[in-house]
């Protein structure tokens, strides 16, 4: 789908990176666990700590993340608040389930059942942000937050709206990391989180976690970090991805050669790693294609980072030597196309280009 | 401008009944599936409406093998999907795009409140993981039938399943799709059963929505599917228009994240929203078919939302809640078949169990079922925790 007119005017984010700022993808943080939590802020500056101790941590960083887009765009209340989340409010949800199995169904408390609806992330930010307008959420896997963003995308399309804040957010408990490790989602040892691609000789990634707010406008402003020029998502295509890729630049009025970057999913599982390789082979070369998951880590709306990612790197006119498969910087960048797949089954394009 | 969106088939599995036929003979006969929970195991005795069918049974229906995991969630939405492709008579081989679109909120709960403790301490239990995740519970019934090429799970709680109209509207408005199977499914599960419990909405006796007395939900369960498509994919295969989905409207109340504002605030511009992008005047709708839980809260919010876009004499109003419980993310697709057959069978659903008119609300919901009722112009709510409003209209050809 050919887009007209979309911009990124705000951004936030909360990652295992530094809360609340861009230095995580120019400067990031190494590690060498297969698990790693969000690096949090602050949040005596944003909430009551009565009010506070009462939240979930993914509440609390949906929240300031959708606080830091909305001041950096300027945009008080978009026209929609869609989520997407991967699992929603786990945290929440297992505190309860736990207690429901534990006592047999006997003295439950309701505070976790409340929190613990998926829809509960996007409903929070309304209620903070007084916004009554189209709000919803997406639950679909590893495209969790492209659902979101082809919502919003359709809303724009037929100008019902004209801003909306559009956020990924996943939460990792320790529970949940076991949980998952068990169908192989995650390698026993990590040497260096931002080397993970050197280990794709085997399957799983490291998990992360995380909180990215878009804020989207059809205005650009003095703000706008990038053009939002294409979009597509798309389940078991019937032709190859490559072809799927070609037709979609085709729509977008662009060139192969025209793509400085295409940013990927790559994340050093065997599997996963693979199909990015077969796809982008004869695409792309090792200067041009790009990873992120080195610095946010695997979860369901990781995407959501990529796409932040890409957003800063076209706005600073260069995507980080780290960043590259070849390992050399990327400079003068004017478009980008985010390539993620889940499972080889769901599919996402983006195509990114400065304003 | 109005959607120029037809529906050319539906499918349902609730309490009162697997397809079109039962659940339209037990809407006339005033025939509620609320009762004693058979299948879910509880501690609890409060009344439910279940799906009347074992998982055994929907696999044998579905010619699913015994040993197969598909749970039941999952299998509800077979049987209903299964319904509404063979009414549209719709090719699944390549010649239309196709979105598979399911409002869930529980997905695999279902499961995982069975093995969450194996889950975490041994590999038993393994091939129900991924399975907790909606979308997986979305594909797996999206791969059961084949042939779409695009699938997605709004999850907003009980409006997930009318969010999932906004949806596929959108993608055939755009073009991204031909045709679309909107819809949503959820089984009773002892997590959400626990949960509304310990808010203390859950009436022990059948519910009351709209009655002075009412005193909280019962919970359902079930599915129901519809086949969305423009008009001209609809002409060009000759597809059979059943009606109309004229408009929608989706608001947030932004209020409370288990309560409704007390004057109603998302629910009012959720149905404005919806009449509005009908191109209609409040007066236009014939019949709403409220959310209607039966609780508190609930009945009065909705009502002084009723009030505000309607005035002292709004159009016949009924939850059939008291029919189905709350089927809670299927809900909005639930209500918005029986919404339609009762366009098509010209009759309206009765509000059971009412007998105390609520203090200071000036309309009394339907008490029998009207016969002969010439409906041009449903509206249909759906409202979730976090105030995640969503009003649907429907249109007679």
């Amino acid at each position: 789908m050919r887009l007209e007119d979309i911009y990124i005017n705000g951004t936030g984010n909360i990652s295992i990176q530094e809360p609340l700022s861009k230095n995580g993808i120019f400067f990031p943080i190494a590690y060498n666990q297969p698990h790693i939590r969000c690096i949090e802020p602050n949040y005596k500056e944003y909430f009551d700590p009565i009010v506070s101790r009462r939240m979930s941590k993914i509440i609390k960083r949906a929240i300031v993340s959708a606080k830091q887009a909305i001041a950096e765009s300027g945009i008080k209340k978009p026209d929609a608040i869609i989520t997407g989340t991967g699992l929603g409010c786990v945290e929440d949800t297992e505190k309860f389930l736990d207690a429901l199995i534990r006592n047999e169904e006997k003295f439950l408390q309701p505070t976790y059942f409340i929190q613990s609806t998926h829809n509960t992330i996007s409903s929070q930010i309304a209620i903070n942000l007084s916004c009554n307008g189209y709000n919803n959420t997406y639950i679909h896997r590893g495209v969790s937050f492209e659902n979101a963003l082809m919502d919003a995308l359709l809303l724009f399309k037929k100008k019902e709206i004209h801003s909306a804040l559009v956020t990924g957010n996943d939460e990792m408990t320790p529970n949940y990391f076991i949980i998952l490790g068990r169908i192989d989602y995650w390698k026993e040892e990590v040497k260096n989180t931002l080397e993970i691609l050197k280990q794709n000789n085997s399957t799983g990634s490291f998990a992360g976690e995380g909180s990215v707010s878009l804020l989207f406008s059809d205005k650009k402003s003095e703000k706008s970090y990038a053009k939002l020029v294409g979009f597509d998502l798309f389940y078991k295509p019937t032709i190859s991805v490559e072809e799927k890729i070609k037709n979609f630049l085709n729509e977008c009025q662009l060139q192969l050669s025209d793509i400085d970057v295409c940013l990927t999913g790559m994340n050093g599982d065997k599997e996963n790693d693979t199909i990015y390789s077969q796809v982008l082979g004869s695409l792309f070369s090792a200067d041009s294609i790009g990873y992120y998951k080195q610095l946010c880590g695997q979860y369901y709306t990781a995407s959501s980072y990529g796409l932040l990612s890409a957003a800063c790197c076209i706005q600073k006119g260069e995507m980080p030597a780290h960043m590259i498969l070849s390992g050399k910087t990327k400079k003068e960048i004017k478009h980008i196309l985010l390539y993620n797949h889940f499972q080889n089954k769901d599919h996402s394009l983006v195509l990114l280009s400065a304003c | 401008m109005a959607l120029d969106i037809f529906i050319t088939g539906l499918g349902i599995v609730s309490g009162i009944g697997v397809g079109i036929e039962e659940t339209a003979t037990s809407l006339r006969h005033k025939k509620s599936g609320i009762g004693k929970i058979k299948y879910l195991n509880t501690i609890h005795d409060l009344p439910c409406a279940e799906v009347n069918l074992s998982e055994t049974q929907m696999k044998q229906m579905l010619g699913i093998k015994e040993c197969e995991n598909v749970n039941r969630t999952a299998l509800m939405a077979m049987l209903a999907t299964r319904e509404a492709i063979a009414q549209a008579k719709l090719p699944l081989d390549g010649t239309y795009k196709l979105a598979f679109i399911n409002g869930t909120t529980v997905g695999g709960m279902e499961k995982s409140e069975l093995y969450y403790f194996d889950f975490l301490a041994n590999d038993t239990r393994n091939e129900y993981i991924e399975g907790h995740d909606c979308g997986a519970c979305t594909e797996k019934i999206a791969d059961f039938f084949g042939g779409f090429s695009y699938v997605s799970t709004p999850s907003t709680a009980c409006s997930s399943a009318a969010n999932a109209f906004i949806l596929g509207a959108n993608l055939i408005e755009t073009g991204i799709v031909d045709i679309a199977i909107v819809g949503g499914s959820e089984c009773i599960t002892k997590f959400h059963l626990n949960g509304f419990k310990t808010l203390l909405i859950l009436d022990s006796e059948p519910c009351r929505p709209f009655d002075q007395t009412r005193a909280g939900l019962n919970l359902g369960e079930g599915a129901a599917f519809l086949v969305l498509e423009s008009k001209k994919v609809m002409d060009e295969r000759k597809a059979k228009p059943l009606c109309k989905l004229s408009g929608y409207g989706n608001a947030c109340d932004a209020f409370h994240q288990t309560a409704s504002s007390p004057d109603g605030q998302g629910a009012y511009l959720a149905m404005n929203a919806a009449i509005k992008m009908s191109e209609l005047q409040p007066v236009d709708i014939d019949y709403i078919n409220a959310h209607g839980t039966g609780t508190p809260n609930n009945d009065e919010s909705e009502s002084q939302a009723i009030l505000r876009v309607f005035g002292n004499n709004p159009p016949k109003v009924s939850s059939t809640k008291s029919y189905t419980g709350h089927t809670t993310s299927a809900s909005g697709s639930i209500e918005a078949v029986i919404s339609i057959i009762a366009m098509q069978q010209n009759f309206i659903p009765a509000n059971l169990n009412f007998k105390q008119q609520m203090e200071n609300i000036p309309f009394t919901p339907v008490l029998d079922v009207i016969e002969n009722m010439n409906l041009q112009h449903i509206l249909s709510n759906s409202f979730g925790f976090g105030g995640n409003n969503t009003s649907l209209v429907f249109s007679k050809i």
